[in-house]
């Protein structure tokens, strides 16, 4: 540690568990190991601190204090890893005249050593993943890294620490960093409102079930300077747990980025997508994966975090394609990086012709109707236009200036009651969605006609689209 | 690097020696490699990136690549480390460990872990901001304005407060360039000449977007543009055109024409795909005089309130120029039918009437709402008198209500 912010104090010499006002001896054993398992859904850190410590027979006062750090100080426990059988806390005093501070008094039934485990809960330390993904010239396979940093605001330095990382969501009722300025006397309304246990049942659940899983011994460094440190992952319940190789140092203030893992040739495919509702009214341009074996990929859930896109631009170099912040992928699930607009291929709609028919008039405020071309003879003068169907016909203008045939995929949505007739093969993606696609060899242009025709007024039954299949003529 | 130093004293800092990573603030021994080569992307639209190679001399075991970039835009996340090789030929396997990254500076410290002691070539790529590009055109049009000289250029602006050498400038088409850029500096740069390009001078009359010049005399406005087209058979069509300010000279008459250049005027150019048109705003023509009249605006009922409606549209065209020009006359239907009927918010449904003498409309410029005709405007007669050109445009609105 580079500041002792976090002492364990033994009392030595006294008999009882009155501690003296101003003139106390006392000893510092230090950390033995400890271990982070940071999650990136909350501001929480669960640490697990090893010490040995020396116990005599009957009462020893244990002082345990966290100045100028997050800790919550109604997360603290002590366990004995040692002779369990034979010791015992009788009690835990918070002192009302130094916050951040409590003691123990031990009951003990051995005189020599034992190794007591802290566990605690902090913020400030804090973890987020990243991806760098480089596209080959042909743009038919890339590199796919990913990454975690781990940042320490947390007040404290942890040297050697094992770090476990949690992926997913975990429920709190309470932050952390919130508790960690909570004084004492305020905690017993909040035990009594249940508060407090639902929150240490619920984030203490993963990591104390992870426990078996942990195979490398804290404060031993495994990894050859040379090498990369591998980051181990592991399925918890609904989590997902990464372990860093080894232990780590992270000084307060500091972050630490590590590679979490690599596909050196992944296989994607490129489409060019309008989906107004996700990307705006534009085409742009996909690359598409998927997050499993067949490509490269599938080791472990990735987590949310920020996307880098580059690509060889075959002139010994990187161009920059964009950067996008993805939700969590489970393992199978498919990613999707949208590079933006392509200027090489444009992408129009034109309304080609625009009319009316079917029009219905309500005579002189009866609930009598009369089709306007019925032949039924003149229509009075005092009625009125209540329904008719608007036709437009619509060209979409796909024009490929790339050396590549471009896969094109539109969805287009109207409100009302509408039919969409063409012979472009279309599906609804939803009642008020059509979807169809197209390839457009390099250098041509593909012209996809439409007509909608939307029933209004009264001739308006329903809120839907019907799809007829019909070839348009401009 | 030269006087700047703008990317750290040390821009990159090797620590000789396996330190372990424990304080920033620690007693080192270092090495400034210095930059072998420079590449900017200028390929992206709305970002800059920046590669740079270096040699780095490392040891066997772990070793500390210190880069930081004081005053300087750089985006810390986008930062790639990439190892490409040994630099003397000598193998060696390099693997960047981590990545730590003091607090409060603008600094990131790469473990690299080194097989053997020898010297790695590595390429570090990060965006950086305020290195920003746009393009400017100069076309030069000849005298008889048919054709155009049509120069694009790349405009440089480096306010990233870090000073690069020779270095590799490439805007994602047209041919790379090799230029010193310092710090403040502004460097503009030929991407492309296109000579010889056919251009099309228009004369427009459009009540909708162009509005009348003289209201109550119904004389429209009548505005000029060069209109040059971005295709192969052109001398153009190689990439999209990217916005840009363009400057419109003309050639001088006689046999030494760019001697008496005169600037025309100059206009924003919009982004212009292959295929595309580019329409460059000249100003306002004086000698050809459109008087716009509407003849008839009769509404027949159908049915109920059920209608259609009329409308014949007069022009009255003069042509007082020494030449012979074509007026491009257009008229959207909706925006009539809205000044004579009012808004209903419906498309137009409608007819041409037998009245009109322009001819069909133009079917590539026209759309379901906007009509182009083209008319043919003799010059002046010999006694200077210009002709008056007599045009209807009969519409049928239907099914209006």
């Amino acid at each position: 540690m580079r500041r002792l912010l976090i002492t364990l104090i033994v009392l030595a010499g006294l008999v009882v568990p009155a501690m003296a006002k101003n003139v106390d001896l006392s000893t510092v054993p230090a950390r033995q190991s400890v271990q982070l398992t940071i999650y990136n859904s909350e501001d929480l850190t669960l640490v697990r601190e090893t010490r040995v410590v020396t116990f005599k027979k009957g009462v020893n006062p244990l002082q345990f204090s966290w100045a100028n750090t997050l800790i919550d100080p109604t997360s603290v426990e002590l366990k004995f890893l040692t002779s369990p059988a034979k010791l015992e806390v009788l009690d835990t005093t918070y002192p009302h005249d130094k916050p951040q501070m409590l003691y123990w008094n031990v009951q003990s039934e051995i005189d020599g050593e034992a190794t007591i485990q802290i566990t605690y809960f902090t913020s400030g330390i804090s973890w987020s993943a990243d991806y760098v993904c480089i596209s080959d010239k042909d743009e038919k396979q890339m590199g796919f890294e990913g990454f975690v940093r781990v940042y320490n605001n947390s007040g404290e330095q942890y040297e050697n620490a094992q770090i476990r990382l949690v992926v997913g969501t975990i429920n709190l009722v309470e932050k952390i960093a919130q508790l960690a300025r909570v004084p004492m006397k305020d905690v017993e309304g909040m035990e009594r409102d249940g508060k407090l246990k639902m929150l240490r049942s619920q984030a203490a659940l993963l990591p104390m079930a992870a426990d078996d899983s942990v195979a490398i011994p804290f404060g031993m460094a495994t990894t050859r300077p040379q090498e990369e440190k591998e980051i181990i992952k592991e399925g918890l319940s609904e989590y997902f747990i990464y372990t860093v190789e080894g232990t780590e140092s992270i000084e307060n203030g500091w972050s630490k980025r590590m590679r979490s893992f690599e596909g050196k040739t992944v296989p994607f495919a490129i489409q060019y997508r309008y989906r107004p509702q996700e990307y705006g009214d534009r085409l742009v341009r996909m690359y598409l994966l998927t997050n499993d074996k067949e490509s490269k990929l599938g080791t472990t859930p990735l987590p949310n975090g920020v996307v880098r896109v580059y690509r060889e631009n075959g002139r010994d170099g990187l161009s920059y394609l964009t950067q996008q912040t993805i939700k969590y992928i489970p393992i199978g699930d498919k990613i999707e990086l949208n590079l933006g607009v392509d200027p090489n291929v444009i992408f129009e709609l034109v309304k080609l012709r625009s009319s009316r028919d079917n029009i219905w008039l309500q005579l002189n405020g009866m609930d009598v109707f009369r089709r306007v071309d019925d032949g039924a003879g003149e229509i009075e003068v005092n009625s009125a236009v209540v329904g008719w169907d608007d036709h437009s016909l619509y060209t979409q203008r796909i024009r490929n200036y790339t050396t590549s045939p471009v896969d094109v995929e539109v969805r287009r949505s109207w409100d009302g009651d509408m039919i969409f007739r063409s012979s472009l093969k279309p599906i609804l993606f939803d009642f008020r969605t059509v979807q169809f696609q197209t390839t457009v060899a390099p250098a041509s242009k593909a012209n996809l006609l439409f007509e909608l025709v939307q029933h209004q007024g009264r001739n308006a039954k329903q809120n839907h689209i019907v799809l007829e299949d019909i070839e348009v003529k401009p | 690097m030269r006087n700047g130093l703008w990317i750290g004293a040390a821009a990159v800092v090797v620590v000789l020696g396996c330190l372990p990573a424990t304080g920033w603030g620690r007693i080192k021994l270092i090495t400034l490699p210095v930059r072998e080569r420079v590449e900017i992307q200028l390929d992206n639209p709305d970002a800059t990136l920046v590669e740079e190679e270096r040699i780095v001399p490392l040891v066997k075991g772990e070793n500390q690549v210190d880069f930081s970039w004081a005053s300087t835009q750089i985006d810390p996340g986008s930062i790639v480390f990439r190892v490409i090789g040994p630099a003397d030929g000598k193998a060696l396997d390099v693997k960047v460990l981590s990545v730590s990254y003091p607090p409060n500076e603008a600094a990131l410290v790469w473990a690299v872990g080194a097989s053997d002691s020898g010297s790695a070539r590595v390429r570090i790529s990060y965006l950086l901001g305020n290195l920003t590009k746009s393009f400017a055109y100069r076309a030069v049009a000849s005298n008889d304005e048919s054709k155009l000289s049509f120069s694009q250029y790349m405009r440089l602006q480096n306010f990233a407060n870090e000073e690069f050498g020779s270095t590799g400038l490439w805007a994602g088409f047209g041919k790379e360039f090799s230029k010193p850029i310092g710090i403040n500096e502004t460097k503009e740069m030929l991407v492309t000449r296109f000579a010889q390009v056919p251009i099309t001078k228009t004369y427009s009359c459009n009540p909708q977007e162009f509005d009348y010049i003289d209201r109550p005399q119904n004389k429209l406005r009548v505005p000029m543009h060069y209109v040059l087209k971005n295709d192969k058979a052109n001398a153009m069509g190689t990439a999209a055109l990217p916005p840009g300010k363009v400057r419109i000279f003309i050639e001088g008459a006689g046999k030494e024409p760019e001697k008496s250049t005169a600037f025309l005027g100059e206009d924003w150019g919009k982004f212009t795909p292959i295929d595309d048109e580019m329409k460059l705003y000249l100003g306002v023509a004086q000698d050809i005089s459109v008087k716009r009249t509407i003849d008839k605006n009769n509404r027949q009922r159908v049915a109920g309130n059920l209608n259609n409606r009329e409308i014949v549209l007069k022009y009255e065209i003069e042509n007082f120029k020494d030449q012979e020009v074509t007026l491009d006359l257009s008229e959207n239907l909706k925006f009539v039918r809205n000044e004579l009927a009012g808004d209903t918010g419906r498309d137009v449904q409608w007819e041409l009437g037998q009245e009109t003498t322009l001819g069909q409309p133009d079917k590539e410029k026209s759309t379901f709402e906007q009509l182009v005709f083209h008319v043919k405007l003799p010059k002046k007669d010999k006694d200077g008198k210009a002709e008056k050109v007599i045009h209807k445009l009969h519409l049928i609105i239907k099914n209006e209500w």
